[in-house]
């Protein structure tokens, strides 16, 4: 018997999946206990030993890994309870971080707000002047050295971090990831200083050009890292002294994990593990399912999260948007497009009905959960509309309050629009579906996709209630709503499904034809790199998979494309290869003839992602067959379709329903977690590990 | 100035009525449009639903004219912009980039429809090329447009357009830009609307004509199928909305789209209070040579819930310090949509029916063919956009509700320094030109409830951004010594204007040296304008150190970090000039700042200890602007800080010939006026001091004027403008004769006209 056990610590729940190698498989969640989120781990697993009828002790022991996406690195940075840190740069050029290359002013800002000058500011500073200090030095963009390190002033500075307790210094000097010797030597002074202060070098986080998201990208890195490194080693301590034999793993942004004891120094790489499990969840199911192209869609309370998997593989970026900066780090593409359930709908001053981006948050929450919110979101909408029941969420265990619902909407939207409530709710229900829609097209097709060629997924609290709908705007033709046993905690299957991934890069801008020997010792520089780093996790694998890409970009034109390498000798054909490959995925994302060859073609950042594939490939455990007809459990009211009114429609009881049961809408089905709904015009079929399938209804021959 | 040329009148587009214009429209030219009644009949799900779709529609425009841009000013600056209009021209939805090219979109749409309609006629599958600034489509020749009509079922249904500024395109010179020029002639061509694709195939006849102007026409063939690009993206997602919703339902909500915007900008105009408000400011030099000052003065009506903006008075046209009535527009716009229009989607073809534009045609803002309107946007344009700014931010004040939207001016120009040469560090050497787009990194003017974004960006280009200096020494031979934000440059204010930032190069990898051009403004008299009593921010200055070796410094391990560092002799630039930097030699541009809001002395000393701390204030402006001491350790010490602030106040009112005592008021249900001034029923008090000011909506208010040397304004403004003009300029500041808070402060010409004292100016509603 051996487990592999998925943990994702989230801002409110800690969820956790346990796998076996016989086909179980057993979910449990409980509150996240911040600021130590150590003992909600230690709570949920103690619920998932007491389901298999073990002690703590005994479970830890038979399991071979425990996989574990946090959110608390980046709950850090967006709340800004991080340690001071210092910083050191290139003389004359401290201010990168600080003019942010004006950008910062917008970053991560929605529409509407972008479009509000005056309400924007810059006044989110990773630190102080005082700790951002400069050193005497300069390198230039061919990597000579063009003034010599003052290593003198270094030390001076150095001193005076201390000086102000600083425990942790971020070094980023332009041009480093080109010539690293002085970030280098800095670091040896700092440790002949002191050999206890934490040093990030951005040549090592971020070897790549643009030096104000590398800065960034360092900064933060340093300013996680140290809280990291604490953290995983007293949960991994505690976690030994339970029993617990194999590793600790830590979720990374690029959907794979490393091992707890290598993760504080790539401190950064950790901080969108949370956003991931759902893709990675998604991906594994979709394996098993035989889907290769999923729109993955993740809609909490709070948050609308967008990945996409494109012919087996996720799609992944290699910068995404922290607190307003840029920041490095090769990711799972995941798209926060909205504010989920939770979103407010209001109606502006020109007397049209919006959605979002405002949401109420988990505090004061819809105005049904009777928190004190007053202002109607989505939730209140479906409540009022009987998509919800009146008896309350997670089987009535989240009492809400219809006649507060009733208000937020009659006094916010049907009276200033002249509608009934009814009529209202289901106005809030249409708008957000199509808006829903609209942003998922833009993802998708600004991808260079036809959303017509994907499976659309959906889970998280509040993302099967409209998924057929907003799947109908975007034009896809069926709906995957993952349940069974993991519907409640389809990150942390993810993250138990996921294998080690480890990437390195670097900056070696230059044109094509780039000399194949100086790619190739590039790409042999970074897969020792990553092969080192797959050897440091202490596991064994059964197989290592080295995946080579380089980021390409036509000399005129700034838009890069990551293409891959092909395994063999780096050759001239090998590069041409890639070339040819970069022109046809520029054409494919941004139109036919959009390149511009005559100008050449350029080589940027070289990559190489290593995956040590883990010896265990979790099995979800098969659902009884279906007898019969599907049980209906009652029948209420449901306004579903504008025009239509209220209709009387058929609830089902997901517990009771069975592989192969076929659910004609309009219907809705209430699992435990989450609400189904089964548009008329579509049929919700039950597959063999309990997932709901929703398809266009052939008779209709829509 | 060059002689009228009779004929060119046929070139300058005006804003037309959209009644009149589909009447002009020749048969062959069936255009799709809705009646009111189908307009009113949209129900407000569906309206939400097809404007959401409409706003992602020109976002998929912007990003795919970014991704396929090969210019820098566009992928990395962000100086662009694009639009979706209706059948008419009117611009429906606008994108947040470059603000300016809002204001002369619709004129060429408007244009083309007058003059092509017919012959060579507009059809399914054309797209029109224009850089006419005449014509509108951009402020100057280098803002190249590329433009289709969109048809349904054989109807003109709507327009998309793309618009971005072009590196060169040709005339003497480099970055067509000639600081000498008399006339346009010596300018780039304009070119009016020419068919550039014809169905839907790139001409590569006129593609040629066009890119064989420019001194870099790869990057000029691959800007114009960006914008190509850009275009058929939004052709094909325009018609996707339209077959999933029908044209009528489309169309209707794009119309209710504009007439929304309208409604709501007239009922916020409407919560405001009446009145004239004025400005007036300048140009310094007009061209190489010139020791002039080129005036532009604006006085803003606003009654119930319009705005007449009426630049009677604007000097006559001069040098390259022109622009086109497009320009004009284009700079109403760049202050009225970011400060009325913040919270109101930007349908501007609705907004702009809120206002009209008064103005003699031959003036600086509103030249006449065949001046020379090269330096359009970013200096008469720009200027527009700040005084109509100031007036918009002196009504606004009034109406507390709404001072989120009061600020001070932003940084008052762009310090354009074109760059050329030869790059020799590849194996091939090359020849390179841009624009340095540092400068984009100006700061932004202090509002009543908040500084001024420090290095915020410029306000005309909401989007825009600064490159990463490694991105600039990855593509030319340069290296960057430093890019810094400067203390003091931020205007010294209650609320203190944002800091700009400076820049130093020197040529690393050409043994040549690199050919500059150089272009700005605002040197010898302000333009960063401080509000209610708020300090200018920083003069922008360009420095060259001639015959300097700075690589002989850096080989012994010394990074300078100022010019004097450097050695050889500190040469000024000056506003327009043409010049190089040689290999050893070191370029320096400073840009401008925000001015500041309010008396820097009712600053709260804690605000001016954190900006010493955080190095946006130096410890001695702390002290001779603010009368804030900070120790060493940048505490406030409270007693020194006291004592400064008295013996500056004392300092005030001795230099003053005030006379007498003066009456106080009960200040009792008194309603804000500015920060400084609050009025009592039809009386105007000092709020600080309760001092009677003035009555009745006529007369003078009784402020307690002082002149004296630019030094007066602080360290960040250059006393200096003997160096540019002939025409003499000093600090001027009105001050309340009770406690001698400031009221205004400027830094202005001698015979400057200002409008400070008027009791109108901030008690002109009756109504209240």
């Amino acid at each position: 018997m051996a487990y592999v056990i998925g943990v994702d610590v989230g801002g409110t729940f800690t969820d956790a999946v346990l796998d076996d190698d016989s086909g179980s498989v057993i979910a449990a969640k409980a509150p996240s206990t911040p600021p130590d989120y150590s003992r909600g781990v230690l709570d949920v697993l103690e619920q998932l030993a007491e389901q298999l009828g073990r002690s703590v002790e005994e479970m830890l022991a038979d399991t071979h890994h425990v996989a574990h996406g946090t959110t608390s690195s980046l709950n850090a940075l967006v709340t800004r309870q991080v340690p001071d840190v210092g910083f050191l740069t290139t003389k004359g050029h401290r201010d990168s971080i600080f003019i942010m290359n004006v950008e910062g002013r917008y970053l991560g800002r929605s529409p509407h707000e972008l479009q509000h000058v005056l309400a924007q500011d810059k006044d989110h500073h990773l630190l102080g002047k005082r700790h951002a200090l400069e050193v005497t030095e300069r390198v230039d963009r061919d990597g000579n050295v063009i003034v010599a390190l003052d290593e003198d002033e270094v030390r001076r500075q150095v001193e005076a971090l201390r000086a102000d307790g600083i425990r942790a210094i971020a070094v980023s000097l332009l041009w480093a990831f080109r010539n690293p010797v002085h970030e280098r030597r800095v670091r040896e002074i700092v440790h002949e200083i002191d050999p206890e202060v934490y040093v990030a070098l951005s040549s090592e986080v971020s070897p790549r050009i643009r030096e104000f998201a590398r800065h960034s990208t360092t900064i933060m890195s340093t300013q996680v890292g140290p809280g990291l490194r604490d953290y995983l080693t007293n949960l991994e301590a505690s976690l030994k002294q339970r029993g617990m034999t194999g590793p600790l793993l830590v979720m990374q942004s690029n959907g794979g994990a490393v091992a707890a004891s290598e993760a504080p120094a790539q401190a950064i790489s950790t901080v969108g593990s949370v956003l991931t499990g759902g893709v990675v969840g998604s991906g594994q199911l979709g394996r098993r399912l035989g889907h290769r192209n999923i729109i993955s869609t993740d809609v909490g309370g709070t948050t609308f999260l967008v990945g996409l998997i494109v012919d087996g593989e996720p799609e992944r970026d290699t910068t995404t948007v922290i607190n307003h900066h840029p920041i490095n780090v090769p990711t799972l593409k995941v798209h926060a497009i909205g504010s989920g359930g939770g979103a407010i709908a209001w109606v502006d001053p020109g007397g049209n009905l919006r959605i979002g981006p405002h949401s109420a948050q988990a505090v004061p929450g819809p105005a049904c959960y009777d928190q004190g919110g007053t202002e109607p979101t989505n939730t209140d909408a479906n409540l009022v509309l009987g998509i919800l029941p009146a008896s309350g969420l997670l089987g009535g265990r989240k009492a809400l309050d219809v006649d507060k619902a009733r208000e937020a909407i009659r006094t916010r939207i049907a009276e200033p629009l002249g509608l009934s409530v009814e009529d209202a709710a289901a106005a809030i229900h249409a708008a957000q579906n199509a808006q829903t829609g609209d942003l998922l097209r833009k993802s998708v097709v600004e991808a260079g996709h036809d959303p017509r060629e994907f499976v659309l997924y959906a889970f998280g609290g509040s993302g099967p209630a409209f998924c057929a709908k907003y799947a109908t705007h975007l034009g896809v033709s069926e709906v995957v709503v993952p349940l069974g046993p993991v519907a409640s905690a389809f990150s942390a299957y993810g993250l138990a499904a996921s294998d080690i991934a480890l990437a390195g890069e670097l900056s070696d801008p230059a044109q094509l034809p780039v000399d194949p020997v100086r790619a190739e010792k590039n790409f042999a520089q970074l897969s020792d790199q990553v092969r080192q780093g797959l050897d440091r996790q202490g596991l064994k694998f059964d197989r290592v998979e080295i995946v080579r890409e380089v980021d390409m970009r036509y000399a005129m034109q700034l838009a890069e494309v990551t293409v891959g390498v092909g395994d063999g000798p780096l050759d001239e054909n090998a590069m041409n290869d890639a070339a040819q490959r970069f022109e046809q995925k520029y054409a494919d994302l941004y139109g036919q003839g959009s390149g511009f060859s005559a100008a050449g073609i350029q080589a940027i950042t070289y990559r190489v992602r290593g995956r040590g594939v883990l010896p265990f490939s979790p099995e979800l455990p098969p659902l009884g067959a279906a007898d019969g007809e599907p049980p209906v459990s009652s029948r209420r009211p449901v306004y579903l379709e504008i025009g239509q009114g209220f209709v009387d429609t058929p609830i089902y009881d997901y517990t009771a329903l069975r592989a192969g049961h076929v659910v004609t809408g309009p219907a809705v089905i209430e699992v435990p977690t989450t609400t189904v709904v089964v548009p008329d015009g579509r049929t919700g079929t039950v597959d063999d590990l309990g997932n709901l399938h929703i398809t266009h209804t052939q008779q209709t021959g829509a | 100035m060059t002689m009228a040329v009779p004929g060119s009148e046929r070139f300058s587009s005006r804003p037309i009525d959209p009644a009149t214009l589909a009447g002009q429209l020749p048969e062959n030219l069936p255009v799709h449009t809705v009646t009111q009644e189908q307009v009113d009949a949209v129900d407000p799900l569906t309206y939400e639903v097809i404007r959401h779709r409409l706003w992602s529609v020109t976002e998929e425009m912007g990003e795919a004219l970014k991704r396929m841009s090969g210019s820098p000013i566009v992928t990395d600056a962000n100086d662009f912009d694009f639009a979706v209009s209706d059948e008419l021209g009117q611009e429906v939805q606008v994108g947040l980039y470059n603000t300016m090219l809002v204001g002369a979109v619709d004129l060429a749409i408007y244009w083309t429809l007058q003059h092509r309609a017919t012959n060579p006629g507009i059809a399914e599958g054309d797209m029109f090329l224009t850089n006419d600034p005449w014509v509108g489509g951009g402020l100057h020749q280098n803002d190249a447009m590329v433009y289709q009509p969109v048809f349904w079922e054989g109807k003109l249904f709507g327009w998309t357009s793309a618009i971005a500024h072009q590196p060169d395109l040709g005339g003497v010179g480099l970055g067509s830009f000639s600081p000498a020029a008399q006339d346009v002639f010596s300018e780039s061509l304009p070119t009016p609307p020419i068919k550039v694709v014809r169905d839907g195939l790139l001409q590569d006849d006129v593609a040629d004509v066009w890119v064989r102007r420019s001194r870099v026409p790869m990057m000029i063939g691959l800007d114009l199928r960006a914008k190509v690009g850009a275009n058929t993206v939004g052709r094909d997602r325009l018609l996707a909305v339209i077959e999933q919703y029908g044209a009528d339902t489309v169309k209707a909500v794009m119309k209710r789209m504009m007439a929304d915007a309208e409604s709501r900008l007239r009922g916020k105009l409407t919560t405001l209070p009446d009145g004239t408000w004025r400005a007036t400011g300048y140009q310094d030099q007009s061209h190489t040579g010139d020791r002039e000052l080129h005036k532009i003065t604006v006085a803003m009506t606003k009654a119930d819930d319009h705005i007449t903006f009426d630049f009677t008075g604007t000097d006559p046209q001069s040098g390259v310090v022109n622009c086109t009535y497009a320009g004009m527009r284009g700079g109403v716009m760049l202050a009225l949509l970011p400060i009325l229009a913040g919270d109101i989607p930007w349908s501007a073809g609705g907004l702009m029916r809120c206002f009209d534009l008064v103005s003699e045609e031959g003036t600086i803002n509103n030249a006449s063919f065949p001046a020379a309107v090269g330096r359009g946007p970013i200096g008469p344009a720009w200027l527009t956009g700040n005084l109509v700014a100031e007036c918009l931010s002196q009504m606004l004040d009034q109406a507390p509700t709404l001072d989120a939207h009061v600020q001070a001016t932003c940084c008052g120009t762009w310090d354009t320094a074109v760059i050329a040469g030869l790059d020799q560090r590849g194996a091939v050497p090359t020849p390179f030109l841009s624009i340095i787009m540092d400068p984009m990194a100006g700061g932004y003017g202090a509002q009543p409830q908040a500084d001024g974004m420090d290095t915020g960006g410029l306000f005309c280009i909401p989007l825009g951004r600064v490159p990463d200096v490694e991105m600039t020494e990855f593509l030319y031979p340069v290296l960057a010594l430093w890019r810094r934000e400067e203390p003091d440059s931020g205007g010294p204010g209650r609320r203190r204007g944002g800091v700009g930032a400076s820049l130093a190069i020197t040529p690393h990898g050409t043994s040549f040296p690199i050919g500059l051009v150089l272009a700005s403004n605002g040197k010898a008299v302000s333009q960063n304008n401080g509000l209610a009593g708020g300090y200018p921010g920083n003069t922008g200055v360009e420095w060259i150190a001639r015959g300097g070796d700075v690589n002989q410094l850096l080989g012994a391990g010394r990074m300078p970090t100022e010019l004097a560092d450097v050695g050889g002799t500190a040469e000024l630039q000056p506003c327009y000039g043409e010049t190089y930097v040689a290999p050893g030699e070191v370029f320096t541009m400073f840009w401008q700042g925000g001015g500041g809001y309010g008396d820097p002395l009712v600053r709260d000393p804690e605000d001016v200890a954190r900006d010493v701390r955080e190095e946006k204030v130096t410890a001695s402006t702390a002290e001779q602007a603010y009368g804030v001491v900070v120790d060493a350790s940048g505490t406030v010490d409270t007693a020194a800080t006291e004592a400064r602030r008295a013996a500056l106040r004392d300092g005030r009112r001795a230099r003053a010939a005030s006379d007498g005592d003066r009456s106080t008021v009960d200040l009792t249900g008194s309603r804000r006026l500015d920060d400084n001034l609050v009025a009592v029923g039809d009386q105007v008090a000092c709020r600080h001091c309760a001092t009677l000011l003035g009555s009745g909506a006529v007369g003078e208010l009784d402020l307690v004027r002082y002149e004296g040397p630019v030094s007066d304004a602080g360290p960040q403004v250059v006393d200096g403008a003997g160096e540019y003009v002939d025409r003499e300029v000093h600090f001027r500041q009105y001050c309340c004769p009770g406690c001698f808070t400031a009221v205004s402060t400027a830094v202005v010409p001698v015979d400057h006209v200002d409008d400070v004292t008027r009791t109108s100016r901030v008690l002109a509603d009756a109504r209240r």
